[in-house]
């Protein structure tokens, strides 16, 4: 019986899908446009144009991405391998401790993170995504272990008793049943990136967050509100392509 | 049937499948070993339970035969070898694994869940796809649900696809921890049915552990029952069992009725049904009352002319010459098919009129009927050569603790 619900279901929940997959870019493009008809509608001054312009806008909003796609690569990488190793049984008693170590990460504020790499370390691009990772270190952990943890145990003892090794059981089994679970957990720590990336100007990362601060500074609304309106756009874009992601790397029949 | 020369067969031509020599299992931080010093044979093709009370080890011993808990001590040996020590997944390849959770993978179609062992074994393409449809016509599901999940599947449907997957590569021993313990009664009774009706073609040995005493009786050729520790409190024959419990503990443990519960194990056809005056609907009435008089019964059986049982017929029936014997007596019911068990057979000479059952055969053709006398008689035949021993008729034992020691729900 569920067979003939899926089978109905599955037209109109397919065009209600490409719907959803539309109704962001749509809206996304609509927001730019106004952007830029309300720049246009302003005149800007010698100062705003400083800002506001295709060069330092493409560089700065490149550079805004660089940040959150190099710490995004790096903190998956540690995490999920931190977290499959927390979850093997040999790991049952650190495991606490680790997760408490991450948890420190995301507790201390994030520019107060940042001015302590900055004044241990040094300024600039890598002590950005630094900060960045261990900011969202925890979550992607978290949800790794999670993941992991929530898959059947049946199912696990099934496949050992089959004969399958611990890894094929990891790779084939495990990871798979766990990826919506940690996709989750990496959509959020991508937003909290590319929001936490803006701050990296303040140790010299660049990005968005330059033209930010700088209007905050000079007083310029117009500047304020394109930057950081751009960067809004950038986070609900990327959480939009970590949604598509996740419905096409989530597995079937699940 | 010949259920009971092929368990004999067994015990005593085949060959030792798997031996267990002084297996002990001690769980870390445990002073008291789940399983103590277990031995025991399992023969080729025959399926053994193992049955006892909850926490009496039966799974663990399960479990230690293909090591998913590694023992203790002790060895195991499966078709001779010693296994004890060898790498432990390519064992478990060898040896097919159900659970009462059957464990499908959700994210696999179940063509996929299948060919998991196959795939491990390095079988090519073509060889795998020919498996899977195979098995899929063995356990009974139609091929179309090659690519569906398991999610889209009933718990019956997803048993029979545990056990396809458990049989795909066609390993010799099959493990089954209570496959069909999460299954509501009437599809588990079916299910038993198929499975031993397939166990007649494929005849694996399996190892089955169960807390049932009465799916025990019916799945088992042999039966271990295990006390705590996993110690053999009796292994034999479920008839045997039924009939000559070893001890006290075995007493209780089967609890009420061992003689209602051997009677499941007889099928209709191994007893002689009685005689008994039949007529034909288009007979008249003097013949009807020649049959029934020349027998000395009081009543006669009419069959239609495809040999059907139809009516039964009393001496006062046939006195009113009036109406046809279409017409009279009582239609004829409490008919039972010749392999029916005897327990299903008592079951309906007690609801039925005149306290006698109607045997058929599959086409529904007249065979004989059995009533209480011939089920007694048959009852006292199978006692003197089973019971050599000094024990007293079952009745007459005490049996006012069964109670303790709750089964589980048997359903028949």
């Amino acid at each position: 019986m569920t067979v003939r619900q899926e089978a109905s279901a599955k037209d109109p929940g397919s065009a209600m899908r490409l719907l959803r997959y539309l109704a962001m870019p749509i809206f996304l493009g609509l927001a730019c446009l106004a952007l830029y008809l309300y720049v246009g509608i302003h005149g800007l001054d010698s100062i705003e144009q400083r800002s506001l312009n295709a060069n330092t806008l493409i560089q700065q909003t490149a550079r805004l991405l660089e940040l959150a796609a190099f710490s995004t690569v790096i903190v998956v990488t540690l995490s999920v391998t931190t977290g499959i190793l927390l979850t093997r049984p040999f790991a049952r008693r650190v495991s606490p401790f680790v997760v408490s170590l991450a948890n420190i990460g995301q507790a201390v504020p994030s520019i107060g993170v940042l001015a302590l790499l900055a004044i241990v370390w040094s300024i600039g691009f890598w002590p950005c995504i630094v900060a960045l990772v261990a900011y969202s270190f925890l979550s992607i952990l978290r949800n790794t272990m999670v993941g992991l943890r929530q898959v059947d145990r049946s199912t696990i003892e099934a496949a050992r008793g089959m004969g399958m090794t611990k890894m094929a059981v990891l790779f084939r089994i495990e990871l798979p049943l766990a990826v919506p679970i940690i996709l989750a957990g990496i959509r959020t720590a991508l937003i909290i990136n590319v929001g936490t990336a803006t701050l990296g100007t303040f140790i010299g990362a660049g990005g968005l967050g330059e033209s930010i601060n700088n209007a905050i500074r000079l007083d310029r609304t117009v500047v304020l509100v394109t930057a950081s309106g751009l960067t809004a756009i950038l986070a609900l874009f990327i959480d939009w392509l970590a949604g598509v992601a996740e419905d096409i790397l989530r597995p079937k029949g699940l | 049937m010949t259920e009971e020369a092929t368990k004999e067969n067994n015990t005593q031509t085949a060959e030792t499948m798997i031996r267990l020599e002084n297996l002990t299992k001690v769980f870390p931080a445990q002073d008291e070993p789940a399983v103590d010093d277990l031995s025991m044979e399992i023969y080729e093709g025959e399926i053994v339970v193992l049955v006892g009370p909850s926490g009496c080890g039966k799974t663990t011993t399960m479990k230690m035969i293909n090591r998913i808990i590694e023992p203790t001590s002790g060895r195991i040996f499966l078709e001779g070898e010693d296994v004890t020590k060898v790498n432990a997944d390519k064992l478990r390849r060898r040896i097919g694994y159900v659970i009462q959770q059957i464990g499908l993978f959700p994210h696999m179609t179940i063509a996929d869940n299948i060919a998991t062992v196959p795939r491990m074994l390095g079988w090519d393409k073509k060889r795998t796809s020919d498996r899977i449809d195979e098995l899929l016509e063995t356990v009974g599901i139609d091929l179309s649900y090659r690519d569906r999940y398991p999610k889209e599947l009933s718990g019956g449907q997803r048993q029979r696809i545990g056990v396809a997957r458990a049989m795909a590569a066609d390993p010799p021993v099959l493990l089954m921890d209570e496959p069909f313990g999460a299954i509501d009664p009437i599809t588990r009774d079916r299910l038993q049915d198929e499975f031993l009706r397939l166990q007649q073609e494929i005849k694996k040995t399996i190892v089955f552990v169960t807390h049932d005493i009465d799916e025990a009786v019916k799945m088992g050729d042999r039966i271990a029952i295990l006390k705590q520790q996993s110690k053999i409190a009796q292994y034999d024959t479920p008839e045997k069992i039924l009939t000559d419990p070893a001890n006290d503990f075995v007493q209780n443990f089967i609890g009420s009725g061992p003689s209602i519960k051997r009677l499941s194990l007889s099928r209709v056809s191994d007893i002689e049904t009685a005689d008994w005056p039949v007529a034909r609907l288009t007979d008249s009435h003097d013949e009807a009352r020649n049959k029934m008089q020349s027998s000395g019964k009081g009543y006669v059986l009419l069959l239609d002319d495809q040999d059907r049982p139809r009516r039964w017929v009393g001496a006062e029936d046939i006195e009113h010459d009036g109406a046809s014997l279409e017409e009279a007596g009582r239609p004829a019911v409490a008919i039972v098919e010749a392999n029916s068990n005897l327990y299903d057979t008592l079951d309906t000479m007690i609801t039925s009129y005149k306290g006698s059952a109607i045997v058929v055969d599959e086409g529904g053709r007249y065979q004989g009927v059995v009533d209480f006398a011939t089920v007694l008689e048959a009852i006292n035949a199978m006692r003197p050569r089973e019971q050599d021993r000094h024990m007293p008729p079952p009745e007459q034992r005490h049996s006012g603790t069964e109670q303790d020691l709750q089964t589980g729900g048997g359903g028949r």
